[in-house]
């Protein structure tokens, strides 16, 4: 595995470990979340249950879109140096949208009489939201982090923290569509 | 070969930055050390305080009694009990067995014994320590609420944690304090992974490293995966009492919609079981590469005891369910974690084979460390045996619950890891801290503890094995049990016996660090040939000046071109090619 330029090319491998480690975490956390959707899921008889019959379903596709957008927006901040600055506002702009949009579906969550305590099947969807949501707070800030080198610093900014600010959001975008297909659509 | 030289930092110079806000791995494992000994401690006075109300119920607590319970005559109360043996657990596991062998030898061992300068995130570990700091704040804090600390036993099953089960936030803050230990867990994993991953040393690879690495890096990959499922479970369970969500509740606890609390038991024990191996691995690490050490010749197997551990540590991810055979999964189901369970034994009689066949025809030598390990061979051995009965479903549904199960994980969790400890403690302390211990206290230490603690646990299975159960406050109400009186104070005297033997190591750890004419130890007193030895003691903070470049196993002993002390891993090529 010898290169021409070890020194940098295993800097970049130390940190990919470190991250791919960390990533793996954060997902054996929310796999957890999701077996216990199994198994409630494969002990019920009816599905959905009475406690969710009527789920909103705009403002979850809206949320799922924006969240495609923005990994999208992310993409195109690692590869367009020129543009870096409007695709990182892109990204946290988006980002906020969709806290703005998990806040709105609480809202219709609670309007429509669906209620944490109604259930473990309510319960899941707002504990299971909460804590994606929680982690896209810090998603967010690992952008701002970033933000400060794009517009402070630009060379600092390195292929390295481009690519682990990325594959955390990415993941979340991922987790927020599995959770998506599982709690509103199938 | 993955490698990546650290540049050498300036020395630290203030206060600050030298013994608090360290970035220096050795510096950072002994504020491990003194974490994990303070809490020790503190899980130690509790179980004495359980042995007291199990020997002699109704009678006041010695000395002490009156001062921690005014209000009861110095008798501990019955809730105060469930307090005590649920801290007791909690305690010993996360904060002191954890800190010890985890924290204080991981990040002591690891960049040392693979050749490193530090590990590879440093800022990462300084907060790791300061996120246990912070839990170990939040539970000693929440043993001063008006309604006590947390009650549902270590295992947190609900209904007992839940709010009727629980009233009061003691609960609540042992969840937001797991949880942060948990943050601090998972932070130390990605590091320990990460820096065996990238840091080796050139030359070190996988079967170069010592077992003590292997059992470390081992318990690193459990801890990253299966942490998170406890997070996952702690976080429920504090949105059901603090948000009003109903995950497991059921029955009278659930007052609207209904949740499933064995549920819960699951999501535990998948974190639960790969836990009691996160624990033991280090120690079993450790054993591994003393009884070489000590008895002057290669470890027998090492490859296949590598192997094994690795083996161990991927099975033990599927066989959580024989901790619940009695919750009334499927026969088929039980059957399957009954015939997982006892696949286990292959790999950990593979491996126990190969620590008496390090031990064969060695030349050993008695030095404290070496005592300490053959301890570890000794209780492990009893530990696991009597895992076998627990894991048999017919035997386990009148032995689940009883004293039987708990002198079980005593043998195995604390007795094996808490002598394995020792045994680091007295090995590492000339690298650590530049002094040798003195050897005769050590021994004495040595026996005082083994001697009661064989009394102790083996004591706990009689009575478990008679039907006694756990986690009653006065088990004598019921007749039948009332013969075991006798038993129970002999198991009593036993522990306060080993209590009073731990003064032996406080004075003599103290005695070493702190007290005066204390000669300096030589670089390496115990002429082995793992990396570390190689640096003065104690170690720079660079450790290593230049990396080694690595040409041998951990323990190549008798090379005879080579004196006894100077025989370290990047020397002895010629011993490779016999
Ligand atoms: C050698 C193989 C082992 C087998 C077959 C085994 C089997 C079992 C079984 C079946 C139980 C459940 C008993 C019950 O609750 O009815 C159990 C409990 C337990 N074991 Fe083991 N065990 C083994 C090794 C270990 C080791 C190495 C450790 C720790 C380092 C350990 C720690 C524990 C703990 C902590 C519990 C009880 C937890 C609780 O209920 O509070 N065991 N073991
Ligand atoms: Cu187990």
């Amino acid at each position: 595995m010898m290169t021409n330029n070890p020194g940098k090319e295993l800097q970049n491998l130390k940190n990919q470990v470190g991250m791919t480690v960390a990533l793996i975490s954060f997902g054996m956390m929310f796999a957890t979340l999701f077996l216990g959707y199994f198994l409630v899921r494969s002990n019920s008889s009816t599905w959905p249950p009475v406690e969710i019959a009527n789920l909103p379903t705009l403002l979850p596709f809206l949320s799922t879109l924006v969240m495609a957008l923005s990994s999208f927006t992310y993409f195109k901040l690692e590869k367009e140096v020129t543009y870096r600055k409007h695709f990182w506002f892109a990204t946290m702009a988006l980002g906020l949208a969709f806290l703005v949009l998990q806040w709105e579906l609480w809202g219709a969550l609670n309007a429509s009489g669906i209620l944490a305590s109604n259930g473990h099947v309510p319960s899941m969807i707002y504990a299971f939201t909460w804590l994606h949501s929680a982690h896209i707070v810090m998603g967010l800030m690992t952008l701002m982090w970033l933000g400060h080198f794009i517009f402070r610093k630009p060379e600092a900014v390195t292929e390295l923290k481009l690519m682990n600010v990325g594959k955390f959001w990415h993941f979340l975008g991922v987790v927020w569509l599995l959770m998506y297909l599982m709690l509103f659509v199938l | 070969m993955a490698f990546v030289e650290q540049h050498i930092h300036d020395a630290p110079t203030s206060f600050w930055s030298k013994y608090l806000f360290s970035f220096d791995h050795k510096v950072i494992g002994k504020q491990f050390l003194w974490f994990g000994i303070f809490w020790l401690l503190m899980g130690g006075l509790m179980a004495l305080l359980i042995r007291w109300t199990l020997a002699y119920p109704g009678v006041p607590f010695p000395i002490i009694g009156h001062l921690l319970f005014p209000h009861s005559d110095g008798v501990v109360p019955p809730d105060t009990y469930a307090m005590l043996f649920t801290m007791h657990g909690t305690i010993m596991i996360f904060f002191a067995i954890t800190p010890i062998l985890i924290g204080a030898f991981g990040n002591f061992c690891i960049p040392l014994l693979i050749g490193a300068r530090d590990m590879i995130f440093p800022t990462l570990n300084m907060l790791s320590f300061w996120f246990s700091m912070a839990s170990g704040v939040v539970l000693l804090a929440s043993l001063a609420l008006p309604l006590g600390a947390a009650a549902g036993g270590w295992t947190s099953y609900p209904t007992l944690s839940t709010n009727l089960g629980q009233p009061g936030a003691g609960q609540t803050m042992w969840l937001i304090s797991l949880f942060l230990f948990g943050v601090s867990s998972t932070m130390g994993a990605v590091n320990y992974i990460t820096t065996v991953i990238t840091l080796r040393a050139p030359g070190m690879d996988y079967f170069k490293m010592p077992l003590t690495v292997w059992g470390l890096f081992l318990t690193s990959i459990l801890n990253a995966i299966f942490v998170p499922v406890l997070g996952a479970g702690l976080l429920l369970l504090t949105f059901d009492r603090v948000f009003g969500t109903t995950f497991f509740l059921a029955g009278a606890a659930a007052t609207s919609g209904k949740g499933d609390p064995v549920l819960f038991q699951h999501v535990f024990w998948i974190f639960g079981h790969p836990e009691v191996y996160i624990l033991i691995l280090p120690a079993w690490g450790i054993t591994s590469d003393l009884l070489s050490f000590f008895s002057r010749k290669p470890a027998f197997g090492y490859k296949m005891t590598a192997l094994s551990l690795t083996t161990i540590t991927v099975l033990s991810t599927v066989v959580y369910g024989h901790h619940m055979y009695t919750t009334q999964m499927s026969p088929l189901l039980t059957q399957s974690f009954m015939t997982l369970t006892m696949l286990i034994s292959i790999p950990s009689a593979i491996f126990f084979a190969n620590w008496l066949g390090t031990l064969w025809k060695g030349s050993i030598r008695f030095t404290s460390p070496m005592l300490f390990s053959l301890g570890v061979v000794f209780v492990f051995g009893l530990g696991g045996l009597t895992g076998l009965y627990l894991a048999s479903t017919s035997i386990d549904l009148y032995l689940h619950d009883t004293y039987f199960v708990v002198g079980h994980f005593h043998y195995t969790m604390a007795a094996s890891v808490l002598l394995g400890g020792f045994a680091g403690i007295y090995f590492w302390m000339p690298k650590m801290f530049g002094r040798m211990m003195d050897e005769r206290l050590a021994k004495i230490h040595f026996w005082c503890t083994m001697i009661p603690l064989n009394g102790i646990f083996t004591g706990m299975m009689v009575v478990g094995y008679a039907g006694m159960h756990r986690r009653l406050y006065n088990p004598f109400i019921y007749e039948f049990l009332q013969r075991l009186i006798p038993i129970n104070i002999f198991i009593t005297m036993s522990a306060i016996a080993m209590g009073l033997a731990q003064f032996i190591f406080l004075y003599n750890f103290f005695k070493t660090i702190f007290g005066k004419n204390i000669p300096a130890a030589s670089s390496n007193p115990w002429e082995v040939g793992t990396l570390e030895w190689e640096l003065p003691s104690p170690a720079p903070h660079y450790n290593f000046k230049e990396i080694p470049v690595v040409k041998s196993g951990p323990h190549e002993f008798g090379n005879p071109n080579l004196k006894g002390d100077r025989d370290f891993q990047y020397q002895t090529e010629e011993l490779v090619k016999v």
